[in-house]
């Protein structure tokens, strides 16, 4: 009789014999916020969808227009080398600073956590609001802050926004400014990992800190150094924020980047069709850094 | 044994081994309370009937971050409240007012729109088919009072009004008095004028010309349209870049062009998109001249003082290329009334007559926002403040404003202008190229 009532108990369904109810939660949240919105974004991209007509018929066109705009191309070179230059800087000014912060930590130098404190701050500031300080220190009028050294040493007055190429390069600065600080927390974290033995035998055997840098450090650091590529290429790509508020884009379509032109589809030109084909592209170009990113991991546990 | 079945009964539980039954009961119930609890929220209960849902955008609203407009909506909000027995429940939508009238739209066009709500007047003839005809604009208000261009927007095809406009503005010509006797009144004047001004080391002539909707509406349009140009045709299609509405809109390119190259206008105007940008240059004391809105009056008072503004500083129409038929661009806020509810809509009209519409309501809106009234007659008014400048936007606003056409296309005439005139401005592209890749990007 006991040994049945056991067994019915143990054949009782419990919610804590499966994962299922305590991953539901997330799951749901999961498809409502982030699979479903995709899967919209991805079906009004086959529409000619507008933000102020309810009707709408499926279609290629705005893929077709899009690759075919000069403009849509335009964007798409202009952000990779907004990407390209933030990301190369960014990681390389990101290292240049871990290293000396630890350097500085090695070796009881005071003040590396201010220099620490002072490069997260570039990290915690909205990007609205780097973009306005950074308006202000390019400000083209007699009150800007740049020109006015400018004028001081006789450079004359420097079209840092308003000449296309010139705003493509301080946009990119700025951005440099902003992001360096987040490289400099990975790989700064990463500095702390590296075996203490490794390095001190390096010094042992006569390597000097060039060798012991680049033959030592380095390579012991290449997974960080990897993951911080793609993160910082990622959030490059996504990018809006700032540009929106220092340039808006311009002049002309100067330092228009894509997750800017897709706004500008949706919420100006109100072609949400377009500007969904256009989201799709930028979602496409992250997946692949992604893929990429989950290959290397991969790669790495099976070494491992 | 039958205490130790049941106590292994209690251990199961507390081990939260409930039975599926048990555990689809519990879900079934929580589903069919949450679902008993939406029914009596959502009811058509008698206090639901009591309630006006009225929408702004948030520095229209009791969540702005001025001060003196939360305080007024809020006492004259509670004064129409006790007196009408409603109860108003304030709805507040984006700052983005395109995406604001956007997201309205659609939410119209499905039925689902507030009781009233705030609609950008040059976008206001797109709600026409979903907003209530109003036959009583409310105690003590008439078609008649609101400047021509106002009424033409309230009222549909079929001449029936269908919203009650509460705020406008106006474009000018701000100008130096101390360094200009005469305002510029032509094209050729201006770049007379503004060499003289250029060579005394000054900014002679500024304009937003940047990625934002003032390069349009406070640069491009007036001087297209004091040419006659038109964007868009009857039916809404863009007819800008056809005959004399080409030669127009290529003249503005080359005007716009001819005062850089002069050196009477600075290459930085590109990064300008809204009329405030130009607050620093106007308060440098080194600019003589620019294109603004009468909003600003009260902003550059802030900055250089009320007397030294008013000493300096002279208003006159945006020059025109012939020197006299001059035009301007005007723009404000609508409400436009959804609800389908006879005694609803009355309530509407009774409670905006009371905060922003009748004579009462628009003076007090336009006190404390420091806005100009649609309604002409609201300026005779002795409660209406104003400023130094009132009976000049006056009668600019009811003898050169115009508003923007409201077809579909207009968004991207004015995205793509925007890229154009920087193009142009920079040396990028030639005026005739740029208006041929407006053309080509809109279908024109």
């Amino acid at each position: 009789m006991e040994k049945v009532a056991e067994e019915k108990a143990a054949s009782r369904w419990r919610p804590g014999d499966t994962p299922v109810p305590w991953l539901l939660p997330l799951a749901l949240v999961l498809v409502l916020v982030f699979v479903y919105p995709i899967l919209e974004i991805l079906r009004l991209s086959f529409t000619d969808a507008s933000l102020v007509r309810p009707e709408y018929a499926y279609t290629l066109e705005s893929y077709i227009t899009l690759l075919r705009s000069p403009d849509f191309l335009s964007t798409l070179r202009i952000t990779f080398i907004f990407v390209f230059a933030s990301v190369v800087f960014q990681v390389l000014l990101g290292f240049i600073i871990a290293l000396v912060v630890d350097q500085g930590v090695r070796r009881g130098l005071r003040g590396t956590i201010v220099t620490r404190t002072a490069v997260l701050s570039a990290w915690a500031i909205p990007g609205v609001i780097i973009g306005i300080i950074w308006s202000i220190l390019y400000e083209e009028s007699a009150a800007g802050i740049l020109n006015h050294l400018a004028n001081l040493v006789g450079f004359g007055s420097i079209p840092f926004l308003s000449e296309p190429n010139t705003a493509l390069a301080s946009v990119t600065v700025a951005n440099i400014w902003r992001g360096t600080a987040f490289s400099m927390i990975l790989i700064y974290a990463g500095l702390q990992t590296l075996p203490e033995d490794v390095l001190e035998a390096a010094k042992i055997d006569g390597a000097n800190a060039w060798q012991r840098l680049t033959r030592v450090m380095i390579p012991l650091l290449a997974p960080v150094l990897f993951i911080t590529l793609i993160i910082v290429t990622i959030e490059t790509f996504n990018t809006f924020d700032m540009v929106m508020a220092l340039t808006g884009g311009g002049p002309g379509r100067g330092t228009e980047v894509i997750a800017l032109s897709i706004y500008y589809q949706i919420f100006q030109q109100l072609n949400l069709g377009r500007g969904a084909a256009a989201a799709v592209m930028l979602l496409a170009v992250n997946m692949i850094i992604t893929f990429v990113y989950l290959r290397y991991i991969e790669r790495r546990q099976g070494i491992e | 044994m039958k205490s130790r079945r049941v106590g292994r009964r209690v251990l199961s539980r507390n081990a939260s081994g409930i039975s599926r039954r048990d555990f689809l009961k519990l879900s079934g119930a929580g589903v069919a309370g949450l679902a008993l609890m939406g029914v009596a929220g959502c009811g058509p209960g008698d206090e639901l009937q009591e309630t006006l849902q009225w929408q702004a955008i948030p520095s229209y609203s009791l969540e702005g971050t001025d001060q003196a407009r939360v305080e007024y909506l809020q006492e004259a909000i509670a004064r129409w409240e006790e007196e009408h027995g409603y109860t108003i429940e304030p709805l507040v939508t984006v700052a983005d007012i395109g995406a604001a009238n956007a997201r309205l739209l659609e939410q119209a066009s499905q039925g689902r729109a507030p009781d009233t709500a705030m609609v950008d007047s040059y976008l206001f003839p797109r709600f026409y088919e979903h907003v209530q005809p109003l036959e009583d604009l409310g105690e003590g208000v008439s078609l008649d009072d609101y400047f021509p261009f106002a009424q033409d927007l309230m009222t549909d095809d079929a001449g029936e009004v269908r919203g009650l406009m509460f705020t406008t503005d106006v474009r000018v010509l701000y100008y130096r008095r101390d360094l200009i006797d005469t305002p510029p009144a032509s094209w050729d004047e201006v770049l007379e004028l503004g060499r003289d001004l250029a060579n005394e080391g000054l900014d002679a002539y500024l304009f937003p010309a940047g990625r934002d909707e003032a390069t349009m509406t406070t640069t491009v349009l007036p001087l297209f349209w004091s040419q006659g140009g038109e964007l868009t045709d009857e039916e809404g299609n863009p007819v800008f870049a056809e005959g004399a509405n080409r030669e127009a809109m290529i003249n503005v390119l080359e005007y716009i062009r001819s005062c850089v190259q002069e050196g009477i206008t600075p290459q930085r105007v590109t990064t300008y998109g809204l009329e405030t940008d130009l607050n620093g240059d106007a308060a440098s004391g080194n600019t003589a001249m620019f294109h603004g809105g009468n909003w600003q009056v009260s902003m550059l008072q802030e900055i250089v003082g009320e007397e030294e503004f008013v000493e300096q500083w002279g208003v006159a129409p945006i020059p025109a290329e012939d020197g006299s038929s001059f035009a301007t661009t005007s723009g404000g806020q609508m409400w436009g009334i959804f609800t389908e509810d006879p005694e609803k809509r009355e309530a509407a009209i009774s409670f905006l007559n009371a905060v922003f519409v009748g004579d009462e309501g628009m003076t007090g809106w336009c006190n404390v926002g420091g806005y100009l009234p649609p309604r002409e007659t609201v300026f005779d008014l002795p409660e209406y403040e104003g400023n130094e400048y009132t009976d000049s936007f006056r009668e600019h606003l009811d003898q050169y404003a115009r508003v923007r056409p409201a077809a579909e296309v207009y968004e991207s005439i004015s995205a793509e202008m925007q890229v154009a005139l920087s193009g142009v401005i920079t040396g990028e592209t030639e005026p005739e190229q740029a208006l041929d890749r407006v053309a080509a990007a809109v279908g024109a």
